[in-house]
């Protein structure tokens, strides 16, 4: 039987899974208190709730590497739906980027010395991974049936 | 001359029967991809070949055997008031399980048309379906129909009218063992010689008999002659008759596919990836958290310019109205009362807008029966039943379409309860509240603020159903099967239709009860109290202990006075139990904001009410009474109105209590000072 993943599933499932686990324990140590040096190189903000939302989506990669390491053919599901949920919290940043901008216009006083790159939040830049991850298998993102392969596991 | 006839639309949940239903009438009721979403039965109208039909969409059933309140309205329906022609809505990726109601339809004599419905799913799945065979076997007419796009239904519409002229016995075509129809021929005879029974098919109400369905068993009672049909019945076992029936009836349903359909099997499908994910025992709770962060976030965020645009423009439209009337009570009424309590409200419109999008979304994908089950798990911990999770979370929108859909639940106990917390989820109405208050003295945390509110409005109903199901609402738990529905990709045209409806309601709400309760309000608060000199609405009087309502205000002030409140919030409540929005709409009214531009959240600011009591108040406008429609729906869906004033009392002491811990414990500690 063959398999339905590759090195290249594993391979990405271990990158996004790391990256997203990393800078969600960033931004919930930052949202304690503890100064970790790294907001003001690359936007990360103190958000706990946020943070750890992108730790969930961290370990969904990692529990799909898990099963494929074991195996397991259907863990390979796990990497396409994590791409999907990374794409919709980078969706949702984008919009709140969005919002922001906009109401920076509305409303100028409420905004001096903000600056736009302050909701360029971490949720937004890690998603190009995933975006690229979904352009790559592009063929398994069907619309009537969101994702459709073989069964074998 | 035309016809007029009933053309009930029946099927399992969630097959499409309504969405079939707006098709065929142009309405627009409530859609939404989860089982259950139909509670009570909708009439609509519908002229085609000359024949007024008028069509009644009913709540999904598997069977004529009824077991919770929403099977039981359309299986009485059924039965009871016969109409002309029965639409069995069918969901083709699921035939085998939707043809079984099918076989008691047919066994109640009703003139039956299939609407094949999704067939676009099944074909995307890679099934493909033999209609004309179909039809030939059950020798019932099959329409292939998509319901949510409208497809088929002239199609539809045509069969009902043919099968309408057609005239020809019913014919039995299921056949049972000869144990099981020997039983039932004795039963038969005896309910053809009762006049009592003849307004049922006699095979059919045989067969329900020896199924030991207990509805049906309690009408035979009524019977003369039930004697002798519990002689029979006593011969027989109603269990493994029960069962012995099902199963003859679904090898019948399993020889027909095998030869009109071939399905395909041999793939894993996309809702069978997704679902090992979002039901994964580690990650199903922490996934459906992170996607309730998320909605809240851009409930929020996102709505933040809206609001301000809106904001601005009642800005605005408050100086034009200064500028334009010269008479100072109409100036103050029109400023003060009208642009003030109702744009208090309508600058809201957003955050509403953006959370039932949200809610839409979730309904509409598929993921709400996924939550449900994850959720399981914690919900019987609390005493409450897997089922009232659905309920639960539509509450976030209104509690009072919430209340309806616990219909759904079997047990009555189990029902109660959910009905009894479900008040305490925090609906759309209480969002102004928060958002000002919070916004106003909370700054950057606003957010964590009002989600901490949602939070706390969650553990209440879970603690309080788990109080009440250990000490008034005692009982067995009853397990949880739902049948998880494969998903779907919202529209984004279903989901605006949907968030647009509502917000089109909470405008209307604004535009007629908010604005009768405001200009109440500044009336109120315009009339000189008795025995205080002064006019009415001079700045003396407005707004003053020397106005009417403040007058009042003042003597239930000691009520609430523990909790840090004033009067005016007092007031507020008061009137925030026609609807929750008018506490904001009667806040701005009674602390002037509108005048001078300054805003309601800028006055607050500036001392008119203390952090503490902000929070408070935030606390009890959660959790005391809620408002008049919600109020009726308990009463009716409990029918009893011990139990809904249970429920104000419980609320109303819970909220006190709670807001007095904030207020009390908050200035002792000097916390938030
Ligand atoms: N793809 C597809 N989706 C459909 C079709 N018909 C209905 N739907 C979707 O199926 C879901 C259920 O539709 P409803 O009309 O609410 O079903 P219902 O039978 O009234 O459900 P209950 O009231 O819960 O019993 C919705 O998400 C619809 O958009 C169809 O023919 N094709
Ligand atoms: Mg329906």
């Amino acid at each position: 039987m063959k398999q339905d993943y590759g090195n290249r599933e594993m391979i990405f499932a271990a990158l996004s899974g790391a990256l997203y686990t990393i800078f969600g324990i960033f931004q919930i140590a930052e949202g304690f208190g503890i100064n970790t040096g790294m907001p003001e190189m690359i936007f990360i903000p103190g958000d706990i709730p946020g943070g750890s939302c992108l730790m969930v989506l961290g370990a969904v990669f990692l529990y799909g590497l898990k099963e494929m390491l074991q195996g397991i053919n259907a863990g390979v599901s796990f990497v396409y739906v994590g791409i999907l949920m990374s794409l919709v919290f980078m969706a949702v940043y984008l919009l709140v980027m969005g919002g922001n901008m906009l109401d920076s216009i509305i409303v100028p006083e409420d905004y001096e010395g903000w600056n736009i790159m302050e909701a360029f939040r971490p949720g937004i830049y890690l998603g190009f991974l995933p975006l690229m991850g979904m352009l790559c298998w592009k063929d398994r993102f069907s619309l009537h049936e969101v994702l459709v392969f073989r069964e074998g596991a | 001359m035309t016809e007029k006839i009933t053309v009930a639309l029946a099927g399992n949940p969630n097959v499409g029967k309504t969405s079939i239903f707006n098709a065929i009438t142009g309405s627009k009721q409530h859609v939404g991809n989860w089982p259950g979403v139909t509670v009570e039965r909708k009439m609509g109208k519908r002229v085609h070949n000359d024949v007024e039909m008028e069509i009644v969409d009913l709540p999904g059933t598997y069977s004529l055997t009824a077991y919770s309140l929403d099977e039981i309205i359309a299986r009485d329906f059924i039965i009871e008031e016969k109409p002309h022609i029965v639409i069995q809505v069918i969901d083709a990726t699921n035939l085998e399980r939707n043809l079984y109601l099918t076989t008691q339809l047919m066994e109640l004599g009703a003139k039956l048309v299939i609407a094949l419905n999704m067939t676009d799913l099944a074909l995307a799945k890679g099934d493909s379906i033999d209609i004309s065979k179909m039809q030939e076997y059950l020798e019932v007419p099959v329409i292939s129909t998509v319901g949510s796009r409208g497809g088929g239904i002239e199609g539809l519409l045509d069969a009902v009218t043919d099968e309408l002229r057609k005239t020809r016995p019913t014919e039995n075509i299921f056949t049972y063992d000869a144990g099981i129809e020997k039983r039932s021929g004795e039963i038969e005879t005896i309910l053809n010689s009762d006049p009592y029974f003849a307004h049922y098919p006699a095979r059919w109400f045989s067969m329900k008999l020896l199924e030991g369905d207990e509805s049906i068993i309690k009408k035979a009672v009524e019977s003369d002659r039930y004697p002798e049909i519990r002689e029979v019945l006593d011969k027989t076992d109603a269990y493994s008759l029960e069962s012995r029936i099902a199963d003859q009836r679904y090898r019948t349903i399993q020889t027909m596919l095998r030869q009109v359909c071939n399905i395909n099997t041999n793939r894993l499908s996309g809702s069978d990836m997704v679902d090992r994910v979002v039901t994964n025992k580690y990650l199903g709770i922490p996934i459906f958290l992170s996607f309730m962060w998320a909605a809240f976030e851009l409930t929020f965020s996102f709505a933040t310019p809206f609001m301000n645009m809106i904001d601005v423009f009642f800005g605005w439209l408050a100086e034009a109205a200064a500028n334009a009337i010269s008479i100072p009570w109409l100036a103050s009424l029109v400023g003060e009362g009208i642009i003030a309590g109702v744009g208090s409200v309508v600058i809201f419109l957003p955050n509403i807008l953006l959370l039932f999008f949200m809610i839409s979304l979730m309904e509409d994908s598929g993921y709400m029966a996924r939550a449900a089950f994850i959720m399981d798990k914690v919900m019987s911990r609390t005493g409450l039943h897997g089922k009232s999770f659905i309920p639960l979370v539509m509450g976030f929108g209104c509690n009072v379409p919430a209340i309806m859909a616990t219909r759904t639940i079997e047990d009555s106990r189990d029902r109660l309860v959910t009905i009894l917390v479900a008040p305490f989820i925090s609906c759309g109405a209480r969002l102004p509240v928060y958002v000002l208050l919070a916004g106003t003295f909370f700054g950057r945390d606003a957010g964590l603020v009002i989600f901490g509110l949602y939070a706390l409005g969650i553990l209440v109903a879970l603690l309080s159903a788990r109080l009440m199901r250990s000490t008034v609402i005692r009982g067995e738990d009853t397990p949880f099967i739902m049948e998880l529905p494969s998903y779907k990709l919202p529209t984004l045209k279903g989901s605006a239709i949907h968030m647009w409806e509502r917000g089109k309601i909470y405008l209307k709400k604004a535009g007629s009860i908010i604005l009768v309760g405001v200009v109440g309000v500044w009336l109120l608060a315009s009339i000189p109290a008795p025995g205080s000199g002064g006019t009415f609405a001079s700045g003396e009087i407005y707004g003053t202990t020397n106005s009417v309502i403040g007058f009042t205000g003042q003597l239930i002030e000691p009520l609430v006075a523990p909790l840090g409140f004033d009067w005016r919030i007092a007031v507020a409540l008061v009137f925030g139990v026609v609807a929750k929005e008018i506490v904001v709409g009667s806040m701005g009214v009674l602390y002037g904001a509108g005048e001078d531009e300054e805003s309601l959240s800028n006055i607050l600011a500036a001392g008119a009410m203390t952090p503490l009591a902000g929070l408070g108040l935030m606390v009890f406008t959660l959790l005391y009474v809620p408002c008049f429609a919600c109020i009726g729906v308990i009463k009716r869906e409990t029918g009893s109105w011990k139990w809904t004033l249970f429920q104000l009392l419980y609320g109303t002491t819970l909220a006190w209590m709670l807001a007095f811990l904030v207020f009390q414990v908050g200035s002792r500690t000097g916390l938030l000072a």
